[in-house]
């Protein structure tokens, strides 16, 4: 059973009076414990792509059903319970809180859901640890380097046992060596029964995919 | 965890904050001063003339006690009639005038109250004793005239009375005991002050015949019945006017109009400043964090939470500077207060700047909902702001 669908998408921007078609009527189906990565060449919609099929942002036409739901249906209210409880998002900037410590960051979408304070923190040192990152629960995030920060971000979007991980270029900031760990970290997390679907231009992270679709001027060319 | 959250924000910048909140710590000190400045004379002076518990002055027809030299005339017959009154617990007349002492080389002028001790409401005695009834010698000075003149208790003293101000020749000389030391209500700051039986102080001024008194003040048994106590004296004594304290107090704030409107446009200002410091800033940090804010909005946290984030380290940012703003206000009162009530002629009890615990607290609760509030704009900014456009403006 499909657990992420998108059909037809098509978004088209305007900026400055222009239009710039970011989609062109872009379709997929993500099931469960599938790995994909959407790469391409810049420019070519995948980021686009990935909010649209998080609930970011609304398509121009087209539809995206969330393990039966249509997205199109929901209220931004409904639509931020749904990121919430059932989407995890990692982004390439890490988007930490700087004045949180790592443990406050991943605590925050537990937080938000509701969960009471033991709760959320036995959860995220669980969540520390399985991202190697107990012992550094302390630390402001403003102190952590930028693997570290990224390891964090991931136990923040598995705070609340999504269905799906997004993640938007996780290895973008980092360097080969860190960026490598973090690889390594999505490999355990798919390979412990997680949903992953990853933008990125690294075309060593697309080849440890399950499955990689191409985006070209927004159309996908390979799938 | 949302106040820590917002706490820790703002010390982010701390340099940005501090001077933000010692603006708002400003504009929080003028509020509180002009709250104490619109009600605190008039409150000083409702206090200074309850003070002895008289709710009712008679003065002379047209005139304001103490307002000018007019005196009643037969004075023991009023007294006499009010005393027997049931409504009446207490008359107390009094009669004042320039009187006059030598003190080694100089003529020092003072201020001489003629008082009946049965029932007086114009002084607390705070050394030695007070006047008996029929005490014909007997003294009271102020403080400041026994350390001005040397005078003790017990000490034999002379005043003189209706000085011929060229020859600086005195028609009038009288002896007094010192009895006891006095606080005189309506005393100014330079005044030298002492009183003595109505009938010894009648003797040394420029009287018409008769006695007299330039005021009688009267206690009601009830609070409640001071209005109709008020207004049955006048009905029945038509060439007297009758105040209650109510009615003075009333009066007083008439002419006080041009202080209350100046406090209620500075109380105004202040408030506006502060709106403008917290949005300000607000929007200045909102900005900044637009996309921190946009990734909270896309891992799930809702735009009412964003909202109350925003609006929280607004009511930071304003209980900070209230409370700056209270010590700051305080002492700014206290300095203001020593200097007006340095002016010339004004009764020590008066005060310019007064704290009314309910006016204050309302004053402050005004000032922190405004100053909270103040954050609406940039919270309805971060909320607002599109999730998708600014992760990829973020991203470029």
């Amino acid at each position: 059973m499909s657990l992420l669908i998108g059909r037809d998408l098509t978004k088209v921007y305007r900026t400055d009076g222009q239009e710039v078609h970011a989609l062109r009527g872009v379709s997929l189906e993500v099931a469960a414990g599938d790995y994909v990565a959407i790469t391409g060449p810049s420019g070519s919609g995948k980021s686009t792509l990935l909010q649209l099929l998080g609930g970011i942002d609304r398509p121009t036409a087209g539809a995206v059903e969330l393990l039966g739901t249509p997205l199109e249906t929901l209220g931004d209210g409904a639509l931020t319970r749904l990121r919430l409880l059932r989407l995890g998002f990692v982004f390439q900037r890490f988007h930490l809180l700087p004045v949180l410590t790592a443990r406050e960051n991943v605590e925050l979408p537990m937080a938000e859901a509701g969960l009471t304070r033991r709760e959320r923190a036995t959860r995220a040192r669980e969540l520390l640890a399985y991202v190697g990152l107990g012992h550094r629960e302390g630390h402001r995030a403003t102190q952590l380097s930028g693997g570290e920060m990224q390891r964090v971000a991931i136990a923040r979007a598995l705070a609340n046992r999504p269905a799906l991980l997004l993640a938007d270029e996780p290895t973008g900031e980092l360097d080969a060596t860190t960026g490598a760990q973090v690889l390594e970290l999505f490999d355990r997390i798919n390979r412990d029964g997680a949903t992953i679907l990853v933008v990125t231009h690294d075309e060593q992270l697309a080849g440890r995919t399950q499955r990689v679709v191409r985006l070209k001027d927004g159309r996908v060319v390979e799938c | 965890m949302r106040l820590a959250w917002a706490f820790r924000q703002l010390r982010r910048h701390s340099l940005r904050t501090g001077l933000a909140v010692s603006g708002i710590a400003v504009a929080a000190a003028l509020l509180l001063d002009m709250v104490m400045l619109s009600g605190g004379m008039e409150s000083s002076f409702e206090h200074m003339l309850l003070s002895r518990g008289f709710q009712i002055r008679l003065a002379p027809k047209g005139t304001l006690p103490f307002d000018t030299e007019a005196t009643l005339g037969d004075a023991r017959e009023l007294v006499a009639r009010l005393r027997l009154d049931p409504a009446i617990a207490a008359v107390g007349p009094v009669l004042a005038t320039s009187v006059y002492a030598r003190v080694r080389d100089s003529l020092l002028t003072l201020v001489g109250y003629g008082v009946d001790p049965l029932g007086q409401g114009i002084y607390q005695v705070t050394a030695g004793r007070d006047l008996a009834r029929g005490d014909s010698l007997g003294l009271l000075v102020s403080r400041r005239t026994a350390a001005r003149t040397g005078w003790r208790l017990g000490d034999t003293v002379t005043l003189l009375g209706r000085l011929d101000p060229q020859a600086a020749v005195a028609a009038v000389t009288r002896r007094f005991i010192v009895r006891g030391e006095a606080d005189w209500l309506y005393d100014s700051r330079d005044d030298l002050s002492v009183g003595a039986a109505i009938e010894s102080i009648q003797g040394l001024g420029r009287f018409p015949a008769g006695d007299r008194a330039s005021l009688v003040m009267v206690k009601v048994r009830d609070d409640r019945a001071v209005d109709s106590v008020a207004r049955r004296l006048a009905a029945g004594l038509p060439r007297v006017e009758v105040h209650s304290v109510a009615q003075l107090v009333r009066q007083f704030r008439t002419r006080l109009t041009y202080f209350r409107q100046l406090s209620v446009i500075l109380s105004t200002i202040s408030l506006l400043v502060a709106v403008l410091l917290v949005g300000t800033i607000l929007t200045i940090t909102v900005n900044e964090r637009l996309g921190e804010i946009a990734a909270l909005r896309a891992i799930g946290v809702s735009r009412p939470h964003v909202v109350a984030q925003v609006l929280a380290e607004g009511g930071l940012l304003t209980l900070s500077g209230a409370v700056l703003g209270l010590g700051l206000g305080l002492v700014t009162a206290r300095y203001l207060d020593a200097i007006l009530t340095s002016f010339p002629g004004l009764p020590t009890a008066i005060r310019f700047f007064v704290a009314q615990p309910v006016a204050l607290a309302r004053a402050g609760m005004t000032f922190l909902l405004t100053g909270t509030m103040a954050g609406t704009y940039p919270a309805w900014l971060a909320a607002r702001a599109p999730i998708a456009t600014t992760l990829r403006a973020e991203a470029e």
